[in-house]
């Protein structure tokens, strides 16, 4: 049985994913000591080392999407990872954003449960002010596509080739959920391939505690190999050891 | 006492709460753990609860964090495992726990 993590990461005009990729690596062959392979695009795989533990999956990304970063539209492409269940190469796959940075090996215990397809459904906001959920987005209870374990499955198979057909029709099922976001975002893509298949009745499985996440608001001003420090409001703080989703994507810049 | 001094306070107590909340979170997530193929989490509710069933019964079912039934063969075994992972946490905890209250 082989375990492994897989990764999306495109670079955009505007944003260098590609060094998030890496330092995500980093932490990860330090942390959970699993083969890694990433989705790029040709001009992305320029950036990468050519040589050592990684592996890379060559694709050419679908239509440009976009996401509200700081103050404006910024391109993105996310559309890719509906396809994750064909890319991975793994019995057991942890399919990762690449700016969730694994500081422990707790990721490993959910590869080693039954469960075949895990995901987050609640959010811990590390700064203490809840800003990351708003209210009234959409009438669908919400999941979070940034970390999902998954095994190959018949059940598994099914929710991906649900997420496609969501990501087909993506505005009939934007409309029918009242989401309120008009562009296209996995973890809605997710949520409403969950909700679909279980004969739209909210899910049980989830991954037990909630993701941390640290606001974009938020600057992040140092990572080394165990915390993040950011700022708000002239206010510096440190989270050590844990596994975060960091939303500041210019720190890997710094 | 001064506006500026109030503003420190206020300042110190909330870099104390957020960090002793996000303490908190880090505990909880360590504190998950898989046994059998399902997950618990290794805090006082399910280790009294083991203890209990341990008490009554050489082998017990037991539901997981998502409601899955897990059979427990030696319960033992789980419980030691339990304890371990539960007072690591705690420890770990209990040590971030000082240095906030030298901070106070």
């Amino acid at each position: 049985m082989t375990t492994g993590v897989l990764m999306y990461c495109f670079n955009t005009p505007t944003m260098e994913y590609s060094k998030l990729a890496l330092k995500s690596c980093e932490l990860i062959e330090k942390n959970l000591n699993l083969t890694i392979t990433i989705v790029t695009d040709h001009e992305t795989h320029k950036n990468f080392p050519q040589v050592g533990g990684i592996s890379y999956k060559i694709v050419k990304h679908k239509t440009q999407n976009y996401r509200f970063y700081r103050g404006q539209n910024v391109p993105w492409y996310n559309m890719e990872r509906a396809n994750a269940y064909e890319h991975s190469l793994y019995d057991t796959t942890l399919l990762l954003d690449c700016d969730y940075l694994c500081f422990t090996s707790n990721l490993l215990e959910l590869c080693k449960s039954d469960n075949d397809f895990l995901l987050h459904n609640k959010v811990h906001d590390i700064s203490g002010l809840n800003r990351i959920l708003g209210k009234l987005e959409s009438t669908l209870p919400i999941v979070w596509a940034t970390v999902v374990m998954f095994k190959k499955t018949e059940r598994v198979k099914a929710i991906f080739d649900m997420i496609k057909h969501v990501q087909q029709n993506y505005e009939h099922f934007r409309n029918l959920y009242r989401i309120k976001f008009k562009n296209y975002r996995n973890d809605y893509a997710f949520a409403i391939a969950l909700h679909q298949l279980q004969g739209q009745i909210k899910t049980n499985d989830f991954i037990p505690t909630p993701m941390n996440m640290l606001p974009h608001e938020y600057d992040v001003l140092d990572v080394d190999d165990s915390s993040v420090v950011y700022q708000y409001n002239k206010k510096v703080n440190v989270v050590t050891d844990t596994d975060v989703h960091v939303l500041d994507k210019e720190f890997i810049s710094v | 006492m001064d506006i500026g001094k109030l503003k420190k306070y206020s300042d110190l107590a909330h870099d104390l709460n957020v960090t002793k909340r996000n303490s908190l979170e880090k505990m909880r997530a360590r504190q998950i753990m898989a046994y059998e193929g399902r997950l618990f989490r290794a805090d006082a509710q399910t280790i009294n609860t083991v203890s209990t069933l341990k008490a009554h019964s050489k082998q017990f079912y037991l539901l997981d964090t998502n409601d899955n039934p897990c059979h427990i063969k030696d319960p033992d075994d789980f419980l030691r495992k339990l304890i371990e992972r539960n007072q690591e946490t705690l420890n770990t905890y209990s040590q971030l726990h000082d240095t906030l209250k030298r901070r106070k």
